[in-house]
């Protein structure tokens, strides 16, 4: 099983596919990374050898790109910028409503979470 | 969709010159223009930020630098839903 930046483990799919398991990774990057190193993309994850794992390690290691944990912290002092000047987007973040001007009299359940039923609302009746 | 870069910035010219022609003693600038990007020459500059019904005071420290001024002075105001007691949202910050 290839372990690649701590703990992503992907191994019958084929390499391109198995390297976007890891934060960070898309389709066309992906694509890059084996390019640069010349690693078939459509190989399975788990017939890479060793160097070939070392080598995707160390470039996914370098400067060249951004993933996992030091990406998630950037994604963090992201937000937390935009809260510590209180813009819209930050208070928007706080109260963990969407940032983008979608409506939120419906939907926005990704942000918002499970529905939270009030009694006596209109409605509320019929769905028991 | 994004704007232009061959445009650059928004910058509200009448607001730039007010800020500009400034001295070190920094009234805070009443302003309309929302939409006025905050350029690097703001910074240290206080404006009145229109939201439609009152000024909100904001302060321009770099960290802004690339927002609108809107973005800091909230046009809505919500203060809970109705019989929520134990749940509804503090007002302001």
């Amino acid at each position: 099983m290839p372990r690649i930046q701590g703990v992503d483990i992907p191994p019958d799919k084929p390499t391109h596919i198995s390297l976007r398991y890891i934060r960070g990774l898309g389709p066309s990057t992906a694509l890059e990374v084996c390019a640069k190193l010349h690693i078939d993309p459509q190989r399975r994850a788990k017939e890479l050898s060793d160097d070939e794992i070392g080598r995707i390690a160390a470039l996914l290691g370098g400067d060249a790109y951004l993933v996992e944990g030091p990406l998630r912290r950037q994604e963090a002092s992201n937000i937390a910028r935009l809260k510590e000047i209180k813009a819209y987007r930050g208070e928007r973040h706080r109260k963990n409503l969407p940032c983008r001007g979608q409506r939120t009299k419906t939907n926005a359940r990704t942000r918002k979470g499970p529905r939270k039923t009030v009694a006596g609302k209109k409605g509320v009746k019929d769905l028991r | 969709m994004s704007r232009s870069l061959k445009k650059g910035p928004h910058v509200d010219l009448r607001l730039l010159a007010k800020v500009e022609k400034q001295g070190p003693n920094k009234e805070p600038i009443k302003t309309w223009s929302r939409d006025c990007t905050i350029v690097p020459e703001f910074i240290g500059a206080t404006f009145l930020v229109h939201n439609g019904k009152t000024f909100h005071r904001v302060y321009c420290t770099e960290d802004m630098v690339g927002h609108k001024l809107g973005e800091f002075s909230p046009t809505r105001t919500f203060k809970g839903h109705s019989g929520g007691k134990a749940k509804a949202a503090p007002p302001g910050k």
